[in-house]
């Protein structure tokens, strides 16, 4: 198997541990969840300010 | 208007939305993940070890059984395995008085500070060896050093024995100091330190000595 993605081997299973089973997809999805709507507050205070 | 020349990065209003967006959404994260972890160190309970339900965090009557640490191909790591009965100090504990011996164990683990020297589950020193897997180290299985030293003929009783009289026996570099434990303590330490043995800690501690060769190579956890 590759390092990205791995089966899924927890003794519990939950979203966090399914989440870390690579080393990149947690950073993925945590990099995902907050700079992507950082974009959208970017281009809303510009429209803003240029108003 | 739309050409006029503004910069976003010195207005207030959008740091301050990003570090609202950015903070609300780590505070959430944060207690999810909160909530998340109770499910993983939730202690098993003795039907679970019965009807062989695998836990991170075994009842406290896993004493009652042999621990084994077999090394799990699609984890990549060491996993303790529960094996057979075992008797205890000779005996097998009902569901109370392990957790009661557990208690006695972990009570006396803080009074005496264990953690002034060794490592427990990741928080401790490095000073002593670490006691995650303790009870797992081959030099206190049959024909290892440690049991041989002490002159007695289970791992309970030999950490027991060695526990109540630990400046009598060369185990380390650095010589444990007599606490004063007690032989009732003692007992409860090894049933902690083996309760501890049965919990997966994703193969923590790593370098964990496999073999009474390692060890008496100086290859044992916690250099």
């Amino acid at each position: 198997m590759g390092t990205l993605f791995e089966p899924f081997t927890d003794v519990v299973p939950s979203f966090f541990g399914w989440l870390n089973q690579g080393p990149l997809t947690l950073t993925i999805f945590l990099h995902t969840i907050i700079i992507l709507p950082m974009f959208w507050i970017y281009f809303s205070e510009k429209k803003r300010l240029n108003k | 208007m739309a050409n006029k020349n503004v910069s976003v990065w010195t207005s207030i209003p959008f740091w301050r939305r990003s570090a609202a967006w950015v903070t609300g959404f780590a505070t959430i994260l944060l207690i999810w993940l909160s909530f998340d972890t109770l499910g993983q160190i939730t202690m098993g309970t003795d039907a679970d070890l019965l009807n062989k339900v695998t836990k991170r965090v075994p009842a406290a009557t896993v004493i009652n059984y042999k621990i084994g640490y077999e090394m799990s191909k699609e984890r990549g790591h060491e996993v303790p395995t529960i094996g057979e009965k075992q008797p205890f100090f000779g005996k097998e504990w009902s569901d109370k008085d392990a957790a009661a011996l557990l208690h006695l164990g972990k009570l006396t683990s803080q009074a005496k500070n264990c953690m002034d020297c060794h490592t427990l589950l990741g928080n401790g020193a490095y000073y002593a060896p670490d006691l995650t897997k303790a009870w797992l180290d081959p030099a206190w299985q049959d024909g290892g050093p440690l049991q041989g030293m002490t002159g007695k003929s289970t791992v309970e009783e030999a950490i027991a024995e060695f526990l109540q009289n630990p400046s009598q026996y060369p185990t380390h570099a650095r010589m444990m100091p007599n606490l004063g434990i007690t032989a009732d303590e003692a007992k409860g330490l090894v049933a902690f330190l083996k309760h501890m043995s049965s919990i997966d800690t994703n193969g923590f501690p790593r370098n964990f000595s496999k073999s009474v060769e390692t060890f008496k190579a100086g290859g044992t956890h916690a250099r």
